[in-house]
């Protein structure tokens, strides 16, 4: 019989280098720091700071070197205080990047984002064991591969007992579909992650392999960049191996491959998330904006006949490769699971035809089986790839009577797992009563498979107390190349459990360290940028802009100008009240219908005429609610909105226009924060006003000035003048409709809430006069805040939206020609009667046309985007 | 050596009772034990009422041609035309159709016509002879680097049947040791058929089996279901068929129960049992009828078989909008023969 136990593996002791000893440290020295600021790790266990103490107890050589870069503190401080120091950086940075993982709670109900939690120290790798990792990975890579192709092709495994047909067929990650489908180029697995462990004797295990949409890219390009500027002298001299190449390199072999079926050079390649709630969410849209690719859900796709397509605001677009995110079961509801709505209907059948590049491709997941591991070494053998370089642990399979009777009695020092998925997890390890375990396991063996225990090696970890040592696990990352070979990523990412005696997951509190692979070679320092692209590679490289994100974006142009024409309204609405002003009850009237209209106040609440006290507080007890729970959308809520829209804009926005965003929301509200039952006082509001007023002009800024002119800005652009063009043209009809514009300060108020103070006493000094505001406010086209100003802007944006100039005509002919649609020459000889009348009419008619214009751009840009699935 | 029974089908409801053995199945209506030619036309009709703008659908329409079983001829009528439309075989060896629509339609009829030749099975059938079920049990399980029978997947739980204690403990009821599998597999029918009531709608595809088994009632999916799933809990292979039924007999009898849409049974693996194929793409697995407690003949048409209704749904989609939807199905069998046309509708 085949040995399901794989303890056959060969247990020489890794060579151990002894001629280094303390090397000499004295105090004060940085090596001292480390070395004494630390307990060795406990016997028995592999110590990745110092060498065994037969072995002199010092630094490894690794670390003796980096010690020598620690860069010089600063003056005044002490080496540790200046480890401190940088750990706090570190911290910092990840929260200014907004870097996170969700978490589950344990119910699986609820979801919570939290800062990525991210060490100081490197996990040092010599070049020595690195070779051996390398080595290991690729073959075992190389060997999944082979095992893919047979299984869905031949299956000469099952049929010659290699692998128990329970681990394949009774596996939900077994893909009957796919069985005969041949991938393009032969190609199923692109990238895929070996979480490994160093054990007391040194030499490296396989913990576990995930093959369907490995996490972690993402943190480890980004703990790299947190880490290495804290250490650049170290991270220099050490000739740690440079990581960038990898990426490009699972990029081209996706491109080249998809390039073959898409005809064409510059083939379209999406990433495929799941969505913002998923645990790694903020990595998808960290490495979509790394690689390149628009990162698109589900519901951005669409198959039609058997080909892939992106809904963009052109139009579908084909996609020819899919980098993805979504595990295998959720990716079609009408052949996989058929509860999910992540996936793409029909994906299978464009799979199956081979019009589109998977990667990974569809069908995997019972590699990750823990029960797997036990049949590698047998498996490695008949397919040719020798013994196993890097084992995977001990692992006895129940399903095989022989393996359950050897370890039935020996339960202790191993893990009962799972063989198959459970609760949403690749396997999960049960602490159940022995009694109840062994009855559980004689009911149904093929569910249970037993692992031995590793001791982790302890890795350094710089904290509150200085060194500490935590269990650690490395995830390495093998990357294929076109030609079918195997490339590992120098690299990884480190995770440490939270305490020296518990198990590391970083669901359950854990911690990242960035990856150090030395080198003795030279360094290759690859950036992603492109060298030198050509004008094919330009035009093709052009992101396309999907439905989704243009609705997006054509909601955070309205609700960034909303809230900036709120913000407005709110000061003057409030100053209005408290000063003892000149206030005429007309203006009263106006500002009060303007604050009821824009959601600052809620309908029905008296007006300022009747009561300015009720009126102001119910304004103020609006501001900070950000879930519009007292009937009004308020400041924070429309700030909440554009939270929401960025965030799902994430790997489009600068990380600066993302964070200043999510803390223009937190400022505003940590600056109204009142005692329950309380309101804020104006003192408190205006300048928490001011700052949002601030930050938006930033947002602005940002939006204007360091956005690409594509299409996804253009629709953000006519979203935030379409909403400007409703907000002035409604202010001007209130304005009007109260008869509030008979006094000085009425105008004075309309000129304030169309931000054009200035330009007026600069045009006409203290001439308060109706024609000259009908001028300013109305027909100068120069005015940007002038109606005329705003429809001449909207002309310009809307004529270069998607499509040709007769689908847009119907758009284009509903603005009026030229102008605001009113010459001055029109209004010779009118008084000021009828100029109010004439203005009335059309400030109603180009508000109506503003709230028509957003529908039927919503209607021929977002529709792809719009409607449920349902299965039937 | 014993007698062969003239063992056959279409016995109609009732006829066989919990404790009746394979001798009690003498086959009451005359020529179901010849061959016989059929045609089935399955119509299903969705309206919607809201437009669709994109469909894709999965169909197992067409029915199964192999030596007992000749399909003579096959039509798939969609309306509207689906810009769309393939037929491949599935991982199982059953013919599947895949379609979708572009075009908005608030309305989808597919219409499946089949014209079946069905031979004599299982004549001859010698359910004593059959191995001990131990034995083919053990047989299954895994030992390294020998040659395994593939059919072990259909003894796995499968999504539609996981596995339950409750009916390990009522089908072991019919398995003391040394039962031959097929003697043991009918005598589960016999049970399955007088301890639970067929109920049209009574579940539907989403009720969970457990559910079913604790309620003692169900549909023919749930009857193929509970009897698959108590042989899966011994070890013994077990397939889900899904197919049709001719529902009138020639002269006029009661309808047989389950056919108002389409049909389900399952099919128990006891290979070296006499009176079973012993060859070609259905070796070793005897269908057995728990709906009705009989042993298919020549009037029961196979679609399709999987592990359950999941791999063989006759006809599902995903839409995109619609709203709310009504669903119909008729299925019509009918015989056809030299003599001339023996019509039996339900729809």
């Amino acid at each position: 019989m085949t040995p399901a136990v794989s303890l056959s593996q060969s247990q020489s002791q890794g060579s151990l280098p002894l001629d280094f000893g303390l090397g000499g440290a004295s105090r004060g020295d940085a090596r001292h720091l480390l070395l004494h600021r630390a307990h060795p790790a406990e016997p028995g266990v592999w110590d990745e700071l110092r060498l065994a103490a037969a072995a002199g107890g010092g630094l490894r050589p690794a670390w003796q070197g980096f010690a020598q870069h620690l860069p010089p503190p600063p003056g005044g401080l002490d080496r540790a205080a200046d480890l401190d120091r940088r750990l706090g950086q570190v911290a910092r940075q990840i929260l200014h990047d907004g870097v996170t993982h969700n978490v589950f709670s344990d119910d699986g109900a609820g979801v919570a984002s939290r800062p990525w939690s991210l060490e100081l120290l490197p996990l040092l790798i010599e070049p020595a064991d690195w070779a051996a990792i390398e080595a290991g990975a690729i073959q075992r890579a190389g060997l999944l591969q082979a095992m893919l192709a047979d299984l869905y092709g031949p299956q000469r495994l099952l049929h010659e007992g290699l692998l128990p047909p329970a681990l394949l067929l009774r596996h939900p990650g077994w893909l009957r579909p796919m069985r005969g489908a041949l991938p393009p180029g032969d190609m199923r697995l692109f990238i895929m992650a070996f979480d490994i462990a160093r054990g007391p004797d040194g030499r490296w295990w396989v913990v576990a392999q995930r093959t369907q949409g490995p996490s972690g890219l993402g943190y480890v390009l980004h703990n790299r960049l947190v880490i290495s500027r804290q250490f650049p002298d170290a991270f220099r001299e050490l000739r740690v191996q440079h990581i960038a190449s990898s990426y490009r390199r699972l990029l081209d072999t996706v491109e080249q491959v998809a390039a073959g079926i898409a005809g064409v050079a510059t083939p379209r390649i999406v990433l495929l998330t799941p969505g913002p709630y998923s645990e790694t969410y903020f990595e998808h849209a960290y490495l979509a904006r790394y690689l390149g690719l628009p990162l698109v859900e589900g519901g951005d796709l669409t198959v039609r006949g058997d080909r892939l397509f992106l809904k963009t605001v052109e139009g579908l677009e084909p996609v020819h490769g899919v980098l993805r995110r979504l595990d295998d079961d959720w990716c079609d509801p009408l052949e996989l699971r058929p509860d999910s709505a992540l996936g793409v209907p029909g994906l299978l059948q464009a799979a199956r035809a081979g019009t589109v590049v998977m990667a990974n491709a569809l069908g995997s997941a019972f590699l990750e089986s823990p029960a797997v591991q036990g049949f590698l070494p047998g498996i490695a053998r008949r397919l040719g790839h020798g013994p196993l370089l890097l084992p995977s642990l001990p692992t006895w399979w129940c399903g095989e009577a022989a393996a359950w009777q050897a370890v039935r009695n020996e339960l202790d020092g191993k893990f009962m797992r799972s063989t198959f998925p459970h609760a949403g997890r690749t396997s999960q390890v049960h602490d159940l009563p022995r009694s109840s375990l062994l009855a559980a396991i004689d009911d149904d063996p093929d569910s249970w498979t037993a692992q031995g225990k590793l001791r982790f090696s302890r890795a350094p970890i710089w904290g509150a107390t200085g060194v500490s040592q935590r269990p650690a696990m490395v995830r390495i990352y093998a990357i294929a190349d076109t030609g079918g070979r195997w490339h590992v990523l120098p690299g990884g990412m480190t995770r440490v459990a939270q305490r020296e005696d518990s198990s590391v997951s970083m669901q359950r509190g854990g911690s990242s360290l960035d990856t150090w692979v030395l080198t003795e070679g030279a360094v290759d320092t690859f950036s992603m940028l492109p060298q030198r692209l050509q004008v094919d590679d330009i035009v093709a490289r052009r992101r396309p802009v999907s439905s989704r994100t243009g609705e997006n974006l054509f909601w955070l142009g309205r609700y960034t100008e909303r809230t900036e024409q709120m913000v407005q309204l709110a000061r003057s609405t409030l100053l209005l009240i408290d000063a003892d002003s000149d206030a005429t009850p007309q203006m009263l009237q106006a500002v009060s219908e303007l604050a009821v209209a824009s959601g600052l106040a809620p309908a029905g609440v008296p007006t300022l005429t009747r009561s300015p006290h009720h009126f102001e507080r119910a304004v103020m007890a609006a501001l900070a609610d950000a879930h519009g729970s007292r009937g009004a959308a308020s400041i924070a809520f429309n700030l909440a909105a554009l939270s929401r829209a960025s965030q799902a804009l994430r790997e489009r926005l600068s990380s600066e226009h993302w964070s200043l965003i999510r803390t223009m929301a937190e400022a505003f509200s940590s600056a109204l924060d009142v005692p329950p039952g309380e309101l804020p006082t104006l003192p408190q509001v205006l300048p928490a006003l001011d700052r949002v007023a601030l930050h938006l002009a930033a947002v602005t800024g940002a939006q204007t000035d360091r956005m690409t002119r594509d299409h996804g800005w253009r629709l953000l652009t006519v979203g935030r003048l379409l909403e400007r063009l409703l907000g002035l043209s409604s202010r001007l009809e209130a304005f009007i409709d109260a008869d509030a514009l008979g006094s000085v300060a009425g105008m004075d108020l309309l000129l304030e809430l169309f931000d054009s103070v200035i330009t007026f006493r600069a045009r006409y000094q203290r001439h308060e006069d109706l024609l000259a505001l009908t001028d300013l406010l109305v027909l100068d086209s120069s005015n940007p805040r002038s109606l005329a100003g705003v429809l001449r802007r909207l002309r310009t944006e809307l004529s270069k939206l998607p499509g040709s100039a007769e689908t847009l005509a119907p758009l284009m002919a509903q603005l009026p020609a030229d102008g605001a649609g009113l010459s001055l020459e029109s209004m010779r000889g009118l008084d000021d009667a009828q100029l109010r009348l004439q203005l009335r009419e059309l400030a109603a008619r180009l508000a109506a046309l503003a709230a028509k214009l957003a529908d039927e751009v919503a209607g021929r840009f977002f529709t792809l985007a719009e409607g449920l699935d349902q299965r039937v | 050596m014993r007698m062969q029974q003239p063992l056959s089908t279409d016995p109609g409801p009732g006829v066989a009772g919990p404790d009746a053995d394979a001798d009690a199945l003498a086959d009451p209506a005359a020529g179901a034990a010849l061959p016989a030619e059929l045609e089935v036309v399955h119509e299903t009709r969705y309206v919607y009422a809201a437009p669709v703008s994109l469909a894709h659908h999965l169909g197992h329409l067409q029915p199964l041609d192999d030596a007992h079983q000749s399909l003579l001829a096959f039509g798939l009528v969609i309306q509207p035309q689906p810009g769309q439309n393939s037929h491949s075989l599935d991982a199982m060896g059953n013919a599947q159709c895949h379609f979708s629509l572009a075009q908005p339609h608030t309305a989808l009829t597919v219409r499946a016509t089949s014209r079946v030749r069905l031979l004599p099975r299982f004549a001859g059938l010698q359910p004593q002879a059959a191995p001990p079920w131990e034995a083919l049990a053990a047989s299954l399980r895994y030992v390294g680097q020998a040659a395994p029978h593939l059919e072990q997947e259909f003894a796995m739980p499968s999504p539609y049947v996981p596995r339950l204690k409750d009916l390990k403990t009522y089908a072991a009821q019919s398995f003391p040791a040394g039962r031959p599998v097929a003697d043991g597999a009918l005598h589960l029918m016999h049970r399955i058929h007088a301890d639970f009531r067929y109920e049209s709608r009574s579940t539907d595809i989403d009720t969970p089996l457990a559910q079913a088994f604790a309620q003692r009632r169900g549909v023919c999916q749930d009857f193929a279901h509970l009897m698959a799933g108590g042989l899966r809990m011994l070890g013994l292979p077990a397939r889900y068929v899904s197919g049709y039924l001719l529902t009138h007999t020639a002269g006029g009898g009661p309808a047989l129960v389950g056919a108002d849409a389409s049909h389900a049974w399952v099919q128990v693996w006891c290979p070296g049992t006499p009176g079973v194929p012993a060859d070609g793409p259905g070796a070793g697995w005897l269908d057995l009828d728990p709906t009705n407690d009989m042993v298919p003949g020549t009037h029961h048409v196979r679609l399709a078989v999987g592990r359950d209704f999941g791999d063989v749904t006759p006809l599902r989609g995903v839409i995109r909008g619609g709203g709310r939807h009504t669903l119909h199905v008729g299925v019509t069998t009918r015989r056809v023969s030299a003599a001339g046309v023996l019509v039996a509708t339900v729809s």
